[in-house]
């Protein structure tokens, strides 16, 4: 099992470059690059300059762990307006086209928002149909696309057989699921969630979550490895009982107010205990 | 009893295979035809919930093609989603409506581009009489106290899901039939021999999504219109 972290995680002032030298240093194996939320990955990067974000991240000693991208909680795929609809689906291409060109294997999206205004059968049934073309386009690339369980935040499958129906609806093994043991909350417990979704696991965020605290202002519910609720012996357990062996990706909402650069080390540190499995 | 053995039995069949009481599946009476206008449409969405719920009741019907329709054949002529409205489509909306079919007509300008809209709206004031204001987006704020519901009053009172975008009608002659936070969305008026009924709303998503509602008064248009084919 291998351990990254996000470059959203980087302090902004501090630059990519500088970056990577400092995931290298906390011992991580590689980096999650998010397309849309740092400067020097946007869908305005050429090819050219993805390569060389590929080749910067190679000679820090890492590899590219999978690309990630917030930009569905803008233009979802869900949503009504044609034009928007066809923006997200760019987006899910462009990570697509990206992956291949960093050398990884594996993209996250947020693949549908139920709001007021757009229902969740409309959501459904949208978000199926954007997929199984990009779906097809991931497998003809050797990339597997990760729905994230963004359950609260999102709306849509919250529970685990909901997600896993959805999967079924899609039936194509280039879409799964990018689980995040964090964004469970107190709707349900992650090592279920890994117990049921097994193989199609694509990708694992890893954070903790309180559960007994809700949003509050810009207070999170989301907090360093073992600091919050989740059952950490039980999702290690799950892992393990599954075989799941691929990345575990660090995703921190919460970053720390001094020294930011400390996180880095603490959550590598916490993330090769849940490793080893010596709680 | 004016009804042909057939005929009777084509409406037997309908009772039975869909809960369509009165809808006519006789082969040789005239047709229920949804036209797809590809790329002149906005909403693939739209037309897939009117095939998806025709073919769930096991209504007739027939996708057309404005190049071929046979007006004489049609009780119902579905158009989903309409932005772009080609000749030959005004030429077999009205061909329709002078034979006595009934004519849905659906919207999809609500989230057109701007010279989109201009030109919907001239083709729906030139050739059919039809006069529509700006698209308005129902969720400026996507707020979420207002209610998402449209409300139809003809054939039967209904609520089906807005669209986030309408297109409200402007002062005509017809019967309001739909309305959405007071906007007249749902025209009905007599138009040569038949009826066109207008929809600022698309119903097709609310179909496609498997709102029942918006099935039940779908089924009960077209029965009503088929009737008076």
């Amino acid at each position: 099992m291998k351990k990254a972290i996000g470059d959203n995680m980087i302090p902004k002032e501090w630059g990519f470059e500088k970056g990577l030298e400092l995931v290298k240093q906390a011992g991580f194996d590689g980096i999650e690059l998010w397309l849309g939320d740092v400067p020097w990955f946007q869908m305005s990067t050429a090819d050219s300059e993805v390569r060389e974000l590929r080749r910067k991240v190679e000679n820090a000693g890492l590899v590219v762990s999978n690309v990630s991208t917030g930009l569905h909680w803008a233009s979802p795929l869900s949503a009504r307006d044609p034009k928007v609809r066809a923006q997200a689906v760019r987006i899910v291409e462009r990570e697509i086209e990206t992956a291949v060109l960093l050398g990884t294997d594996a993209i996250l999206l947020v693949a549908g928002l139920v709001t007021p205004e757009v229902p969740y059968n409309e959501v459904y049934q949208r978000c199926l149909e954007a997929l199984r073309p990009l779906g097809e386009k991931a497998a003809r690339s050797g990339v597997r696309i990760g729905c994230e369980n963004c359950n609260a935040e999102q709306r849509f499958l919250i529970s685990p057989r909901e997600f896993w129906q959805f999967l079924n609806d899609m039936n194509s093994p280039a879409v799964g699921i990018h689980l995040d043991v964090g964004n469970i909350h107190d709707t349900g417990f992650a090592e279920q969630w890994i117990e049921i979704h097994g193989p199609r696991i694509t990708r694992i965020h890893v954070k903790d979550v309180m559960t007994k605290r809700g949003r509050c202002g810009d207070q999170s519910v989301y907090t360093n490895l073992f600091l919050g609720d989740n059952n950490w012996p039980a999702i290690r357990g799950a892992m393990t009982k599954v075989g799941y062996d691929g990345w575990l990706v660090a995703e921190m909402e919460a970053r720390y107010r001094y020294a930011p650069d400390q996180q880095f080390y603490d959550t590598a540190r916490a993330m090769d205990r849940l490793i080893s499995g010596r709680f | 009893m004016g009804i042909t053995r057939r005929r009777f039995l084509g409406y037997t069949a309908g009772v039975v295979t869909a809960g369509l009481r009165g809808l006519p599946l006789d082969p040789t009476s005239r047709r229920y035809v949804l036209l797809d206008l590809d790329e002149h449409g906005c909403f693939r969405e739209s037309v897939s919930g009117y095939e998806s719920a025709l073919t769930s009741a096991g209504v007739r019907w027939m996708p057309g093609d404005a190049r071929w329709i046979s007006p004489a054949r049609c009780a119902v002529l579905i158009v989903p989603a309409a932005l772009e409205i080609p000749p030959p489509v005004v030429r077999v909306i009205m061909s329709c409506l002078q034979t006595g079919a009934s004519v849905i007509l659906e919207s999809g300008a609500g989230f057109a581009a701007d010279r989109d809209y201009r030109a919907h709206r001239v083709a729906l004031r030139d050739y059919l009489q039809v006069h529509i204001e700006m698209p308005v987006d129902l969720w400026p704020d996507n707020s979420s106290q207002r209610i998402p519901y449209v409300d139809y009053t003809w054939p039967r009172p209904a609520k089906v899901r807005d669209f986030s975008r309408v297109v409200p009608l402007g002062r005509q002659t017809g019967e309001v039939i739909a309305r959405v936070d007071g906007l007249p969305v749902g025209l009905r008026r007599a138009s040569g021999r038949g009826r066109l009924i207008f929809l600022g709303s698309p119903l097709g998503p609310a179909l496609w999504a498997g709102d029942a509602e918006a099935r039940r008064w779908l089924f009960d248009c077209l029965r009503t219109a088929g009737e008076q084919a």
